[in-house]
């Protein structure tokens, strides 16, 4: 089955670079040998069938028509990670979600990292992630946030590194359960001769982890906050709630009134002590952030400050999610934990900085610019691929406001085999983890692959037409 | 329950009974279309009536024929009650409450939604067979949630919606074919006659039943009585208002009596009229005016569910008077269909 297939030149995840299959594969590659290219494709095809069935869609755009649903393309052949190397990953994760939850309570608290000038004031209070509305406050454990899915890598090497945080709303945790289940109805045989480690208890994990945040009361109503059906990840917030068994809210089902939160029901209003939100800092409140938003509730951010209802991610998270606030998190986890990160940064060039600027501005055809506030792809520069004209323009943004801008080597990030048309084809791809951090933390066994099935492309976003995997955590296969 | 979740329920399971009736009208329709001699009264017609959607028919398809209508009441985009647009605006609601309803709920209307929007080789079908499946797939749908969905108020609500529907879809087929069949006297006995009465009877889905209750011969009268009055028969107007009136009593979760609210009176004294009467009574008064009577009171009954438990109108949130929230309810693609599709005819 894999006798055209040719790994490329950085790190492939199926086989190294003499092109012999890495060990703990040999019992994936003979199940897929068995099933064959033919039936490969055949399952593929149904799977996708599934998925639509399911409906585990998104909207591109905000039509409400009967176009413009789409399935994010799943791929059928699975990424595994070690079990000893993912106790690593799992390690380096709580390590960096604990210094940054720490920096959080620092820089809305006491502003010591600031003080010893750690990290520079301007860059915190200029990032667009900063809420100064919230100086002082001390949400409930103390923890700021509840649920992140940060972005990991593999360079040419193998090295894993975060390359971006995601402590806002990070999205695809739906898909990546939606996955095992579809590959474990299509694809039972993969499975056969050995143990993945399961995922389905993340539903309950996060229900546990809502519930802790209201230690008021013996039994929180707990709810999702959505933007409503036309947002383009309405699928997960509305399975996410069903998995848990809690409502599913918008702005106009809640209201505030002496002192509380309250939903809209049909035996009038119920009170409601815990709300996972869907929706960003500025749509939360329109008393407090932005004053034209419909999406949030008018008086939320007042009964938030009272301590009578917790919202997670707590608001004010989005500065850590500042790409420019990214290139800090080391020296946070040195700072505050007094240890070296077991995960690294990305190398990342701080255009504010004028020395890294005109290093950057001589290197644009070889560096991967990012705008500091922008997610899902959108506001890069991929140097290697972009025309002169675009590098121009790049140049010209970064001169105006170079606090906007960092800069990244372009990464040959690894590859695993990929069903592109009809053919395998080592096709680029990142790790979406996701880690809870309630009482305790959890970080979900593996997490969602993200998969760039345009040949020869290094982006990974649904947005930019990439599609996802299912994620094996296994033992290593006995020598 | 959230007031907007149980509108969405009540909705999905009006939009289903709805397209279940028309499926099931233009089955037996097609069926009979080809017992008529050419060029007689077809039995095309009687069906826009029977939908109330006679303005909306001419101004789309000014003089259309046979495969006009079936066109309209199938696949029209442009009409809101047809069926694929039923279909779509039931899963539509069905996709804001997925965390309320169960997955093979979703999977159920969403499967029918597929079929019909995407799936090219089903209307490559004969009629009758794309009709037959989709009155199946609107079944499925109710066995389905009897089978899987609890007892509270989502099923209840859902339930409302259905019965209403359907209460509401019984008298305009039995209106319209009434009048259209009696005025001709002469016909009375004949061949032609009698299907056309056991046609009536298949569209309302109560052939069978009928048979089997005791009113046996068919005669335009026992045809009224069984499809209005019968006690046991589940698509008979008497049977829903039952139903409805007790749906309403576990919705309203009031046990002790008091001073009753717009909303009892108007179901009891409902039920009280079709419960307590007799078909010659019912006839020699005008059986249309009773009717339309009844139409208007289930308009009404609606009316008023939807103030008392969808708006929440005694809560006046301070947003609601902002613009923003204005902007907000005109994105709501499912409160405009609503008032589009449940306009009284």
């Amino acid at each position: 089955m894999f006798t055209d297939y040719r790994p490329k030149k950085g790190y492939d995840e199926y086989f190294s670079a003499g092109e012999e299959p890495r060990s703990a594969l040999k019992p994936l590659l003979s199940s897929l040998g068995a099933l064959g290219l033919d039936q490969l494709n055949r399952n593929h095809a149904a799977a996708g069938m599934l998925l639509k069935r399911l409906g585990a869609t998104f909207r591109l755009n905000d039509s409400g028509g009967r176009v413009g649903e789409r399935i994010l393309p799943f791929d059928p052949l699975p990424r595994l990670i070690s079990s000893g190397e993912w106790q690593e990953l799992e390690k380096g994760l709580a390590q960096r979600l604990e210094a940054i939850d720490l920096f959080l309570a620092d820089i809305y608290g006491d502003q010591a990292i600031l003080r010893d000038g750690v990290i520079p004031r301007e860059d915190v209070e200029s990032s667009q992630g900063w809420r100064p509305q919230l100086q002082g406050f001390r949400p409930p454990l103390g923890k700021w946030c509840q649920i992140s899915g940060l972005d990991l890598v593999r360079d040419g090497l193998g090295t894993w590194r975060v390359l971006e945080d995601n402590l806002r709303c990070p999205s695809g945790v739906a898909y990546f359960l939606e996955n095992r289940r579809v590959m474990k109805r299509m694809f039972p045989s993969l499975f056969s001769g050995r143990t993945v480690q399961p995922i389905d208890s993340y539903p309950s994990q996060l229900l546990q982890t809502l519930r802790d945040l209201a230690p008021w009361t013996e039994s929180p109503r707990v709810v999702l906050l959505t933007p409503g059906v036309f947002n383009s990840a309405y699928f997960e917030h509305s399975y996410l709630a069903q998995q848990m068994g809690i409502a599913l809210v918008e702005g106009r089902d809640l209201a505030c009134e002496d002192g509380r939160v309250w939903m809209r029901t049909t035996s009038g209003l119920e009170p409601v002590d815990v709300i996972y939100r869907r929706i960003d800092d500025d749509f939360l409140d329109p008393a407090v952030f932005r004053s034209d938003s419909m999406l949030g509730v008018r008086g939320l951010m007042d009964v938030y400050a009272k301590g009578r209802v917790a919202i997670a991610n707590a608001p004010g998270t989005g500065i850590a999610d500042d790409k420019l606030i990214y290139a800090y998190v080391p020296e946070m986890v040195r700072y505050y934990l007094g240890e070296e990160p077991i995960i690294e940064n990305v190398p990342t060039y701080l255009c504010a900085r004028p020395d890294d600027q005109a290093y950057v501005l001589a290197h644009l055809n070889e560096l991967v610019v990012k705008a500091v506030s922008e997610a899902g792809g959108y506001g890069m520069l991929i140097g290697p691929h972009a025309s002169q004209a675009e590098i121009l323009e790049f140049a010209d943004k970064i001169r105006a406001n170079p606090r906007n801008y960092i800069a990244q080597p372009t990464l040959e990030l690894s590859t695993v085999p990929s069903l592109s048309e009809g053919e395998l084809y080592p096709c680029h791809v990142d790790l979406r983890p996701y880690v809870l951090r309630g009482k305790q933390a959890w970080v979900t066994p593996g997490g969602l692959t993200r998969v760039a099935l345009k040949r020869g492309s290094l982006v990974v976003n649904s947005s930019q037409g990439g599609g996802c995997k299912d994620t094996w955590i296994v033992e290593e296969a006995p020598c | 329950m959230l007031s907007r979740v149980a509108d969405s329920l009540y909705w999905i399971n009006r939009y289903v009974e709805r397209a279940e009736n028309i499926s099931r009208f233009v089955e037996v329709s097609e069926a009979m279309a080809l017992d008529c001699p050419p060029g007689s009264a077809e039995p095309w017609q009687p069906l826009i009536d029977a939908s109330g959607d006679r303005d909306l028919f001419d101004a789309l398809y000014p003089g259309g024929g046979p495969e006009q209508v079936v066109e309209f009441l199938v696949r029209a985009e442009g009409n809101p009650s047809s069926i694929v647009n039923c279909i779509a605006l039931a899963r539509e609601n069905a996709r804001q409450i997925r965390d309320v309803i169960t997955t093979e709920m979703w999977e159920q209307i969403n499967g029918l939604y597929l079929t019909l929007l995407e799936n090219e080789g089903f209307w490559d079908q004969p009629p009758q067979e794309q009709l037959r499946e989709i009155r199946r797939g609107c079944q499925l749908f109710y066995g389905i949630t009897d089978a899987t969905l609890s007892r509270d108020l989502s099923w209840h609500f859902g339930r409302l919606g259905r019965l209403i529907e359907r209460a509401d879809k019984a008298t305009r087929i039995l209106d319209v074919k009434y009048f259209l069949l009696l005025p001709s006297p002469e016909e009375v006995g004949g061949v032609l006659d009698e299907l056309q009465w056991i046609s009536l009877l298949r569209s309302a889905g109560a052939y069978q039943m009928f048979r089997q209750s005791e009113l046996g011969v068919i005669s335009p009268k026992a045809v009224a009585a069984f499809l209005l009055l019968d006690p046991v028969f589940p698509r008979s107007v008497r049977y829903c208002l039952e139903r409805i009136h007790d749906t309403l009593q576990v919705v309203g979760g009031r046990s002790l009596p008091g001073a009753p609210a717009e909303l009892e009176c108007l179901v009891g004294l409902t039920l009280a009229r079709w419960s307590y009467t007799k078909i010659d009574a019912l006839i020699a008064n005008g059986l249309h005016e009773a009717i339309d009577d009844l139409q208007q009171d289930l308009n009404n009954l609606h009316a008023l569910i939807h103030t008392r438990y969808f708006v929440l109108p005694g809560f006046v949130n301070p947003e609601d008077s902002s613009p923003a929230s204005a902007a907000q309810a005109s994105v709501s693609v499912t409160a405009t269909s609503h008032d589009l599709a449940c306009a009284p005819a």
